[in-house]
């Protein structure tokens, strides 16, 4: 078993390697394994961002943390300058969290975010700083438009410009994708976001699928009675208002289980695509290999899978990832309605709370929608990329001559 | 004697079973009629469920409406429900099966019922003002994404792996890869507001407020121009599943013999392409197709939400939040009926359209 | 063949294209917004459901009697020429007189009288403390009541006039009656009644061939009330919610809405260089207590929960800055407190600033404790786990659980938050199915019996208005003990806008702020602010310090109304 798991990353090689032939499935296979670090890897040593940042809400791309000194202090841009001085933070901002580790070496300050009689803290801080009062604060690169060159108070204006200098404006990571209407980081998000929703998208694209596969060939293979009963019920279950039964659904249960939300999808999506299979395999049986085969006495199971499923292969796979995005796009349908926890913070909910709460509007905050997106949708290209080589090893016909 | 009598008497009653097994051996042997039989149960099974499903929501027109006066209007709940009580004539405590029975006769004489949440307002008129808006926008962009989804997946496939193919391949992929009212969304704020290309408010709504409808043609041209747009996001969203559809379909029949045989007997590659492989290739399309118009009316509410173009999906989301039962009912009829009906128009047309199926359909 | 369907193609497109070409915005229109039903399920019956009345700008075709002035408290009469009390204890107001409707009717006392006789059909609340109507002259109507109380003069006072031309049949129909047969009869037939056009006594008339799903024109009215001052030749209502009018403002195509914008948009519109007006709405989410769980029924407890959340993190992260925390936490807005209550009961007033000392020394005082793994335990060794519900699709509200969640647990609480279905969560609420909820502490109301019967009615089983069925909501017993007293909260709820007697209701709305602030029966968390979205650039309205936007809008005494009313608002030009 340990043997298998070491020997992995060396037969991820070896099939990259197997199928370079074919570029576009290569690509589509590199993307693929990206995606797997990314989603199940990563978010081993990437924290989820949990924290409200009250001053970083929809922070742009790459905004971070600066450090604001005064004019006389110019050369402080460092933790290690910064070491016995007395810095200012405001609470319920990316201050506090980031000055923790250091909270020993240096003093710090602490201000309220804001209050009724005092104000904004950012403001006292700068004000603060300004005075000599204190060392140095730390400040959102927002912020410093807001308090700063906005500054619709002449009096501080004129202090804060005369006074203080930004002395590092990369003193705080950088935020690659923004942060979002919380104040939190997308790219953390986006790290953690991604696995829950691949497992139940690939569980539910397996059972549908698979349950279309299997209905749709043994229902056209047969034919007489099964087919009459199985297209009934495929007819019965696509015809049925499928938003009613959710909501009547989620009332009735609660899915806390990955597998089982997966098998509800699963378990929606398969009617549309039993019947295209269906119609697929009815125009194969009639073929002459079939006809030969069957003359020849070979058992329906082999007929299915040995001389019908090949010629599938390349339709089947394209709508198998089909389903898989259409049951992540599902999900969020699901957590909508309670189906599902919000709890988990997968790309779907990321989408549905960007949406809601109006960020598409926003360019700065526009990260927070289109992040999760680009993430399913190139998601879905590797798959695609990837399917070609699939395609080829299959199908001999298809392989490109080297 | 009595023995005679009663041989007469058994022999006509046997005549009577013998004529309704006749009858009833001839309509399960015939296709058809077999079909349109099994759509017309499906169809009333379905609808049963239905009803008693939509009942079994939680909350019911009356709760739903004082709510939303309620946040709306900020008075006390009494006022609130004093008015929406004295404005239904909904009454919760009728039975399941009372209202079954009566929507279920109505429904017979071509009557859905009236909107509760809108009394004096007939259900049918609600869906005849709003379904071709639906059928219009959403069957247009249908076509226009089936036809060009089969002409650039055959090119896909005739230039597999080539830098065509290649691009075509990420764009197809991608573009399906985001939800359509991301694409609508999109649409209007880069390409209304960031670039100014289109009036944002000038193009909401099904036709202008100033042009009378009919068949005249400044309705006829306002009507195209308010659908483009919703339309572009319908293609934008679909193309892609119709490009890879055909070129996988098209790549299994371009390998066949009989292409290889039409090529060798030298006919022209136009005459190949449309005749041969194309009509083949397109065959399991057509059955996802025919699904598709089954789906046609009940897609895109986020979108008719977006671009103000409303059809039958707002009228569906819109009685669904509020619970209005009667409207629900006529709306999910209809939907019910396109997708039945629609697998019965795929399953007879498809024996038409591949002749080996016809063969086997009469085994 | 091929040919004919090329060229009817390139037509299309052509025409297609079309839809790109920009459009001229049309003059000395005033463009605003709210949602509206189009015909068939829209019509025009303003007393029935999905009648097109256009909430707040109702005003602009059934003008109002008066319009409160928040900021002062006094009423300015609209159609309301006169109005107040005489000395028999009856209402009496006098009409303006001269202003025509859109048909031709002259505006009279027999509209205002058909107005109150289709309501006294409807069975609104208004009826509950009149006993009849009568019409003085043609332009002056008596409300005749057993005991006259400042919630009757609002509830006359806000009323929009309806035409006796279209309404006056049934309106003479329903005068005559008693509750009984006849009388569900001309109800059913009053909720069915359709007429054939809009009919408008203010200021612009709805023009019916304009309505479809994207906008309604309104078209002066130069008859009506207030027709000859206005600097507007028409309205243009744009149709929509939040997502839909979003892109019209922010393409300048809009230039004032009312709907709740989330703090991102807000920020994008600023940037562009839209005003933003903010008014307090006197309501905002609270934490509701299901009184019926241990140890939530313990004022202690419920007291924790408020020293631990920080309400201004709370209401910034949930509304930004129109997430304004709630100060003195008595059960109804600060701004109604001030103007309800003297300065020495503010300040003996506890404010239950963010203090997580003081928390813990409240529990501990009862004999809770943390455990070992930090969690909060009660004397009978479970742990304070509960489940908060919320309405799913509020974004800010759902915020506000979010943020409360994660306050509470960092503080060793141990809460899950769960979403619930807006239509289903009040149901949950009215049966008592929660432990904790997000609901809404006070209402838009100046009236402050009405922010407390929120809690005291509202969210505590309605009783029998309900019908069966209906549980307890939050289980609050009603009559409590606080320091100045036993009282029982409901009745002086009611008590407190009976009559006409200011300082005695401000006697007893001082006893339910003082007793709300000790007992806390739910836990306010801070006050909605409108976000109002104003293009100055295209309207002109008063400077940000005028008192009238003390008026937040959304229902009666809207200030954008106000300003059409008066003549005040006009196009930025001129």
């Amino acid at each position: 078993m340990l043997q298998q798991i070491l020997k992995l990353p060396l037969n991820i090689l070896l099939f990259g390697w197997r199928i370079r032939g074919n570029r576009a499935g290569l690509i589509g296979w590199i993307g693929i394994v990206a995606y797997f670090i990314l989603t199940f890897i990563m978010p081993m040593f990437v924290e989820f961002d949990d924290e409200p940042k009250l001053d970083e809400i929809t922070g742009p791309l790459g905004s971070r943390i600066v450090l604001v000194v005064h004019k006389d202090d110019a050369d402080i841009k460092t933790f290690e300058d910064l070491e016995g001085k007395t810095v200012g933070v405001v609470s319920q901002t990316g201050g506090p969290i980031l000055i923790e580790p250091y909270a020993d070496t240096l003093t710090v300050e602490s201000y309220r975010w804001s209050s009724r009689r005092d104000g904004p803290g950012i403001q006292a801080a700068l004000v603060d700083v300004a005075n000599k009062e204190i060392d140095a604060t730390l400040i959102f690169s927002k912020s410093i438009e807001e308090f700063i060159y906005n500054q619709e108070d002449a009096e501080l204006k004129d202090l804060f410009e005369d006074n203080l200098v930004i002395s590092n404006p990369e003193f705080g990571p950088p935020h690659i994708l923004g942060t979002d209407t919380q104040g939190r980081d997308i790219a953390t998000h986006i790290v953690h976001g991604g696995r829950v929703l691949i497992l139940t998208a690939v569980i539910g694209g397996v059972i549908s699928t698979g349950i279309a596969l299997v209905l749709g060939s043994v229902s056209a293979l047969l034919g007489g009675v099964v087919d009459n009963v199985a297209t009934a019920l495929t007819n019965l279950i696509l015809a049925v208002p499928r938003f009613p039964l959710l909501v009547v659904l989620a009332g009735l249960i609660r899915f806390d289980n990955t597998l089982l939300l997966g098998v509800l999808i699963g378990l929606l999506g398969w009617p549309a695509l039993m019947r295209a299979i269906r119609a697929q395999v009815l125009s194969l049986r009639e073929r002459d290999f079939v006809e030969a085969a069957q003359s020849l006495g070979l058992s329906t199971n082999h007929i299915m899978f040995r001389e019908i499923l090949p010629n599938m292969i390349s339709f089947v796979s394209i709508n198998f990832i089909f389903s898989i995005t259409f049951a992540m796009y599902e999900q969020i349908g699901l957590v909508v309605l309670g189906l599902a926890p919000i709890s988990d913070y997968t790309w779907g909910v990321m989408l549905y709370f960007g949406r809601t709460r109006g960020t598409l509007f926003n360019p700065d905050g526009a990260s927070m929608a289109l992040s999760p997106v680009l993430a399913i949708a190139l998601f879905q290209v590797c798959l695609v990329l990837f399917a070609r080589a699939l395609e080829e090893i299959f199908d001999p016909r298809l392989r490109s001559t080297a | 004697m009595a023995s005679n009598t009663n041989n007469i008497e058994t022999s006509q009653e046997n005549n009577v079973l013998d004529t309704l097994y006749d009858l009833t051996q001839k309509i399960t042997k015939n296709y058809t009629i077999r079909i349109f039989v099994q759509a017309f149960f499906t169809i009333l099974a379905v609808m049963t469920f239905t009803f008693v499903l939509i009942r079994l929501m939680p909350g019911n027109p009356i709760d739903v409406l004082i709510e939303q006066i309620l946040v709306q209007e900020g008075i006390s709940y009494r006022e609130a429900y004093d008015r929406v009580a004295a404005s239904f004539q909904f009454d919760p405590d009728a039975t399941i099966f009372d209202q079954y029975i009566e929507w279920l006769t109505d429904l017979f004489r071509f009557d859905l019922g009236n909107s509760i949440t809108s009394p004096g307002t007939r259900v049918i008129d609600e869906i005849a003002r709003f379904l071709p808006w639906t059928v219009f926008a959403v069957g247009t962009a249908l076509l226009i994404s089936f036809v060009l989804g089969i002409v650039l997946g055959m090119t896909m496939a005739y230039y597999r792996n080539s830098t065509l193919d290649h691009v075509l391949s990420l764009l197809a992929s991608f573009m399906t890869g985001v939800p359509n009212y991301i694409w609508g969304l999109l649409i209007v704020i880069i390409i209304g507001i960031q670039w100014g290309l289109f009036d944002v408010g000038a193009m909401r709504g099904t036709y202008d407020s100033d042009v009378t409808p009919g068949f005249n043609s400044a309705f006829i041209i306002s009507a195209i121009q308010h659908a483009t747009l919703p339309i572009i996001t319908y293609v934008v969203s679909t193309l892609g599943s119709w490009m890879l559809n055909m070129k996988s379909s098209t790549m299994s029949v371009l390998n066949e013999d009989y292409v290889n045989v039409a090529e060798a007997r030298g006919l022209k590659d136009n005459r190949i392409i449309t005749a041969y492989v194309g009509r083949n290739a397109s065959l399991p399309l057509f059955t996802q197709l025919t699904i598709s118009i089954g789906f046609v009316l009940g897609s895109g509410v986020v979108i008719e939400e977006i671009f103000v173009y409303w059809g039958l999906g707002h009228y569906l989301f819109q009685s669904i939040t509020v619970r209005d039962y009667t409207s629900m009912q006529g709306v999910f009829l209809m939907l019910t009926m396109t997708v039945v009906l629609a697998n019965v128009f795929a399953d007879l047309t498809y024996g038409f359209l591949d002749p080996r199926v016809r063969i086997s359909g009469e085994k | 063949m091929k040919k004919r369907f090329l060229v009817i193609f390139t037509l299309v497109l052509a025409v297609m294209a079309m839809a790109f070409a920009p459009v001229q915005a049309q003059e000395n229109t005033l463009n605003v917004a709210w949602p509206y039903t189009v015909p068939p399920t829209g019509h025009f019956n303003t007393f029935a459901t999905n009648g097109i009345v256009l909430g707040q700008y109702q005003d602009l075709h059934e003008p109002p009697l008066a319009i409160l002035l928040w900021a002062t408290g006094e009423y300015e009469g609209m159609i309301a020429e006169e109005f107040g009390w005489d000395d028999d204890g009856n209402y009496v107001v006098k009409m303006v007189e001269g202003y025509t409707w859109s048909d031709g009717s002259s505006m009279t006392a027999d509209d205002l009288m058909a107005t109150f006789n289709i309501f006294r059909l409807r069975g609104d609340a208004v009826w509950a403390n009149m006993t009849g109507i009568e019409k003085v002259d043609d332009y002056t109507v008596k409300f005749v009541m057993d005991a006259p109380s400042s919630l009757v003069e609002r509830l006359i006072l806000i009323t929009n006039l309806r035409p006796a031309s279209v309404y006056g049949d049934i309106a003479n129909r329903a005068a005559a009656l008693e509750p009984g047969d006849e009388w569900d009869a001309l109800l059913a037939e009053l909720t069915e009644f359709r007429p054939e056009a809009p009919v408008s006594g203010g200021p612009y008339t709805i023009i019916p061939d304009s309505i479809n799903e994207a906008n309604i024109m309104m078209e002066l009215n130069p008859g009506g009330f207030a027709g000859d001052i206005q600097n507007f030749d028409s309205v243009r209502m744009w149709n929509g919610e939040t997502e839909v009018v979003t892109p019209l403002v922010a393409n300048e195509e809009l230039w004032y809405i009312t709907h709740g914008i989330p703090p991102t948009t807000e920020e994008a519109f600023a940037t562009q260089g839209i005003d933003i007006v903010r008014s307090g709405m006197n309501n905002g989410p609270g934490i509701y207590v299901n009184h019926n769980v241990y140890p939530l029924n313990l004022v202690e407890v419920r007291q924790a929960i408020a020293y631990v959340i920080d309400r201004e993190q709370n209401g910034f992260v949930s509304l930004g800055e129109s997430g304004v925390a709630v100060e003195y936490m008595d059960g109804m807005s600060d701004g109604l407190s001030d103007a309800w209550l003297s300065d020495e009961t503010i300040d003996s007033l506890n404010f239950y600033e963010y203090s997580p000392e003081t928390a813990e020394a409240l529990l501990e005082g009862i004999g809770f404790s943390r455990n070992d793994d930090g969690i909060w335990v009660d004397d009978n060794g479970d742990t304070l786990s509960f489940e908060l519900t919320f309405p799913q699709e509020y974004a800010d509200w759902s915020a506000a659980a979010e943020n409360a969640t994660a306050q509470l647990n960092d503080f060793g609480f141990d809460i899950t938050a769960r979403g619930v279905q807006f239509q289903q969560h009040p149901q949950d609420i009215y049966d008592g199915n929660f432990e904790l909820a997000i609901r809404n502490w006070g209402l838009g109301d100046p009236i402050p019996a009405r922010s407390f019967l929120e809690a005291y009615n509202r969210y505590n089983g309605q009783g029998e208005l309900a019908g069966e069925g209906v549980g307890g909501g939050m289980g609050f017993d009603v009559n409590v003990a606080y320091s100045g007293g036993e009282i029982n909260v409901f009745d002086i709820s009611n008590a407190s806008s009976q009559g006409v007697d200011a300082a005695a209701q401000a006697e007893l709305v001082t006893e339910l702020a003082v007793s709300y602030n000790e007992l806390l029966p739910a836990i306010p968390l801070w006050e909605r602010y409108t976000n109002n979205s104003l293009n100055r650039n295209y309207i002109s309205v008063p400077d940000a310090s005028d008192p009238i936007y003390a008026n937040f809008g959304g229902g009666a005494d809207n200030w954008m109304t106000y300003l059409i009313l008066t003549g005040v608002a006009a196009p930025a030009d001129m």
